[in-house]
């Protein structure tokens, strides 16, 4: 692939990005949330297409990006969501990827095939129970196979070990390696460092730019490859505050053993007028975490607390009450309701049995709207008019307008311009140092050292830190890409071996 | 920077509890409710309006098939209505159910719960009031109570036929359109038996209860209209009070808009699908006894004359607010009893006059999706 190029509206998503799978290699492609891998990676499965540059696969060009011709070539992509149909059987699933003519095989036939695949590459599945059935790895394991079966040359592998526990992502590795020793190309994408190391070659994006280009990952360390992932220009695009909190106050929001799938067992305190941030890859534990703490889901265990009284699950009215404001990750799923006017949205959360009018209704709606700059034709409009930050302004204002003993503001910057982005963390800034305690979980690192007090990472559902201030830019960056929980691994496993 | 690939919903939490199978139907019926309480005045008046005109055009021309004049056709209709003596009472008559059945479907779509249970739960309305009015040693009370206690039976049996759909929904995330449409069925079967078996008149040779006569309701203008189109009458502003003031049919509307919003910041979504549905149940239970008991003298085997069906065209055609579905009630049912005396007078097939409803439904529906095709184009 040569210089390609890609934007989504405004967002570029790759600039002019290099990159080359050579075969008998395995080149891993390391990067944060957004930074294009997997932009990359489909254009050349020919899922998207480039805007400019140019694709060659064993030396033809590719003129047409569609996915059937590239697949004929022998390039093969495992995307990260499973592309299974779940009722069906592994051999089901096999031959509706790749019909032998009209008619369906006989059931053994096709099971003959699952078999020798099996046999040939070492990959168990079990067949004849449908795929929602089968475990994460196998399922990851029959992506592969179906991919293989197709006789991929070039495989391309998205996140493959994000869903996987530890010792299935090593076994996978390990089929990488021999698919790669077999001749086979392999493009592994990730955001861990332990999974670069199992590669021979590694090319880093950041916002869609190559930080380090087909290099030798022997020719790198663990924080050579972090920095150039989470970069070393410090200028974001939120104005950092000039002052921190200076002591330690009382906790106000308090996280007791709380495990919700891929979250286990966090805890966590939120001191008064703090901002704690937690940084991280998106797919670590963030979306569980917010279900979690927003009481949105029940937790499996553990316990949220604000001022000592315990926040329960499902009950959005109560958590209001006792002062905990949640800001979504996604307005549009949980902050608002488009059809509705803006003063209903206002209501969510605290609207009276007996409502008043419609006039009085939007009468009282104006000042809130105003000192929130909620920029709008008034309160009569629908919310779904709204631009993508007047929407956040929105919520800002119903969240923050009765003065909440605690915030959860979840990716509160995502998908906003710039300017937007600014008033809505000056705002959550201001907030915090009327005494709120607010816990930021973001993505972007940039945002989180220009205003948290504390920062605390998390990987794999589980919280490394603290990092305070002056932060150590590095440091985060090397957690995030879990050298921290591979360190405290390393850590147990060798305080129990002699014992 | 944010590119598509981040915005894919995390795996682990399901963000909402609402049943997403089967998809092609429920989505479809989501835009058909959602069309259908769109604002302005194309949606709201125009297309109910033309859909119904076109609809007797439509009527007309297989009218004119049959060899008749469709405009004497018409005429006589009308007449039969508006002129004839008990046209205006009998009207008010048939549509009393088709309202109240309806106003509870127009609440349940306004929040996207898709009930087609009304059917059932009149059935199992009817069966329990007069389960309850005919029972041995009831005969003295005086009929004020009976009537009273008949009908709150009736509302809270439809209530627990339709909250059952409900408790499926939220419990095992089963359809709640095939769940209630089964538990339809199962009301039809639970009237045959009551009326062959639980609750049949020893000394009536056919199938069917008691008389319920000590607790008929009474009638007014001296005519067949009972107090039943009274309920209907005064639900309808109550329900339009309910959406437009009150935070239960805020969150009606919340749930119909956005459920994971609403599950996030207000209240359960489960709770108020719960709600809906138990309402929506108890309106048609308590249709199904004013019906026994306004016009009819016993519950027979015949109780299922399909108002529970018809009401979902007029919850529909009546844009899911409760004016709207008094109009279109009224309108079904004048068109009904006029088409009654016309087509003995011109010697019509009797199927017509659900043709031209059939073809009121898919026009209105038709008529939706244009009306949205040219939002969007504008």
């Amino acid at each position: 692939m040569r210089s390609v190029s890609r934007r989504f509206g405004e967002t570029v998503a790759l600039d002019g990005v290099d990159f080359e799978a050579r075969p008998g290699e395995i080149h891993a492609l390391l990067g944060a949330n957004g930074a294009g891998k997997t932009t990359l990676m489909r254009i050349l499965a020919g899922l998207d297409r480039p805007d400019a540059g140019t694709v060659e696969v064993f030396g033809r060009r590719i003129e047409n990006f569609e996915p059937g011709p590239i697949r004929a070539l022998g390039v093969a992509l495992v995307q990260q969501h499973f592309t299974l149909v779940p009722t069906l059987t592994a051999s089901e699933n096999l031959v509706l990827a790749r019909p032998e003519g009209a008619l369906l095989p006989p059931g053994r036939t096709a099971g003959v095939r699952v078999r020798k695949l099996v046999e040939q590459f070492g990959l168990e599945v079990r067949d004849g129970v449908p795929a929602s059935q089968l475990s994460v790895g196998e399922r990851q394991r029959l992506e592969i196979l179906r991919a293989l079966d197709a006789d991929a040359k070039i495989l391309l592998l998205d996140e493959p070990t994000a869903v996987l526990t530890d010792v299935e992502a090593e076994r996978l590795l390990g089929v990488a390696r021999a698919l790669a020793d077999q001749g086979r190309a392999l493009v592994v994408i990730t955001h861990r460092l332990a999974e670069v190391e199992a590669c021979d070659r590694v090319t880093v994006l950041r916002e869609g730019v190559e930080a380090i280009s087909d290099g030798a990952v022997a020719g790198y360390t663990r924080a050579d490859l972090a920095s150039a992932m989470i970069g070393t220009d410090t200028s974001g695009t939120i104005t950092a505050r000039t002052t921190r909190r200076t002591q330690a106050t009382p906790v106000c929001l308090r996280v007791r053993d709380v495990s919700l799938g891929r979250v286990s067992s966090l805890s966590l305190d939120v001191g008064e007028g703090e901002i704690v941030g937690i940084a991280g890859v998106d797919g670590n534990g963030q979306s569980e975490l917010e279900a979690a703490l927003s009481g949105r889901s029940a937790a499996e265990s553990g316990e949220v607390s604000i001022s000592g009284e315990s926040i329960a699950p499902g009950d959005p009215r109560s958590r209001r009450g006792q002062g905990l404001a949640y800001i979504p990750s996604d307005r549009y799923s949980w902050g608002l309701i488009g059809p509705m006017d803006l003063s209903d949205n206002l209501e969510l959360g605290r609207v009276l049995p007996i409502r008043p009018n419609r006039p009085a209704r939007h009468k009282a709606a104006r000042p809130s709207l105003s000192h929130w700059d909620v920029r709008t034709a008034g309160p009569h409009a629908r919310t779904s008019s709204l631009s993508g930050g007047n929407a956040q302004k929105l919520v800002l204002a119903r969240e923050l307008d009765e003065h909440p003993s605690a915030v959860l503001a979840c990716y509160p910057t995502r998908g906003l311009d710039p300017e937007a982005a600014d008033t809505v963390a000056t705002r959550l800034v201001a907030a915090a140092e009327a005494g709120c305690a607010v816990l930021w979980i973001g993505a972007e690192l940039d945002e989180l050292l220009a205003v948290a007090d504390r920062i605390e990472v998390l990987y794999d559902g589980t919280l490394f830190g603290p990092y305070l201030p002056p932060f150590d830019r590095a440091a985060i960056g090397l957690a995030m890409a879990g050298d921290a929980a591979d360190r405290a691994r390393t850590a147990t496993s060798g305080e129990a071996a002699p014992a | 920077m944010t590119s598509p690939d981040t915005r894919q919903p995390a795996s682990g939490v399901t963000p909402s509890s609402k049943s997403t199978w089967p998809p092609k139907l429920d989505g479809w019926l989501d835009a058909v409710a959602r069309r259908a309480t769109a604002e302005g005045i194309l949606s709201s008046i125009l297309v109910p309006v033309v859909s119904a005109l076109a609809a007797l055009v439509v009527g007309g021309v297989l009218i004119a098939i049959d060899g008749v004049n469709p405009l004497s056709v018409y005429h006589a209709i009308l007449q039969g209505v508006f002129t004839k003596s008990r046209g205006f009472s009998y009207t008010a008559t048939v549509a009393t159910p088709l309202v109240l059945i309806g106003v509870g479907y127009a609440l349940a779509y306004r929040a996207r719960v898709f009930t087609i249970g009304g059917e059932g739960q009149y059935l199992v309305g009817a069966v329990a009031g007069t389960a309850v009015v005919t029972a041995g040693g009831v005969g003295d009370l005086p009929r004020v109570v009976l009537i009273v206690v008949g009908l709150g039976a009736a509302i809270v049996a439809g209530a627990l036929w339709g909250g059952l759909a409900g408790v499926l929904a939220n419990r095992f995330g089963a359809s709640i359109v095939i769940s209630t449409l089964m538990l339809s069925f199962i009301g039809d079967s639970i009237l045959q038996w009551a009326v062959r078996d639980g609750i049949r008149d020893p000394e009536s040779y056919n199938a069917n209860s008691r008389p319920i006569t000590a607790a008929a309701l009474p009638s007014f203008f001296g005519q067949k209209t009972h107090l039943g189109f009274l309920f209907a009458l005064i639900l309808v502003p109550i329900a339009w009070w309910l959406i437009r003031r009150h935070r239960w049919g805020f969150r009606i509307d919340a749930l119909g808009h956005n459920p994971g919003t609403l599950n996030a910041n207000e209240y359960s979504s489960a709770r108020v699908t719960l709600s809906v549905l138990v309402v929506a149940g108890g309106l048609a239970g308590l249709a199904g006894m004013v019906e026994t008991t306004g016009v009819n003298v016993r519950l027979g085997q015949e109780a299922s004359v399909g108002y529970g069906w018809d009401a979902i065209i007029v919850a529909l055609i009546g844009r899911l607010h409760p004016l709207g579905v008094l109009i279109a009630g009224l309108a079904m049912a004048g068109l009904t009893i006029g088409f009654e005396s016309a087509q003995r007078q011109f010697e019509l097939p009797s199927s017509l006059v659900s043709l031209i409803t059939a073809f009121v439904i898919i026009f209105v529906v038709w008529g939706d999706a244009i009306a949205a095709r040219w939002k969007e184009a504008r």
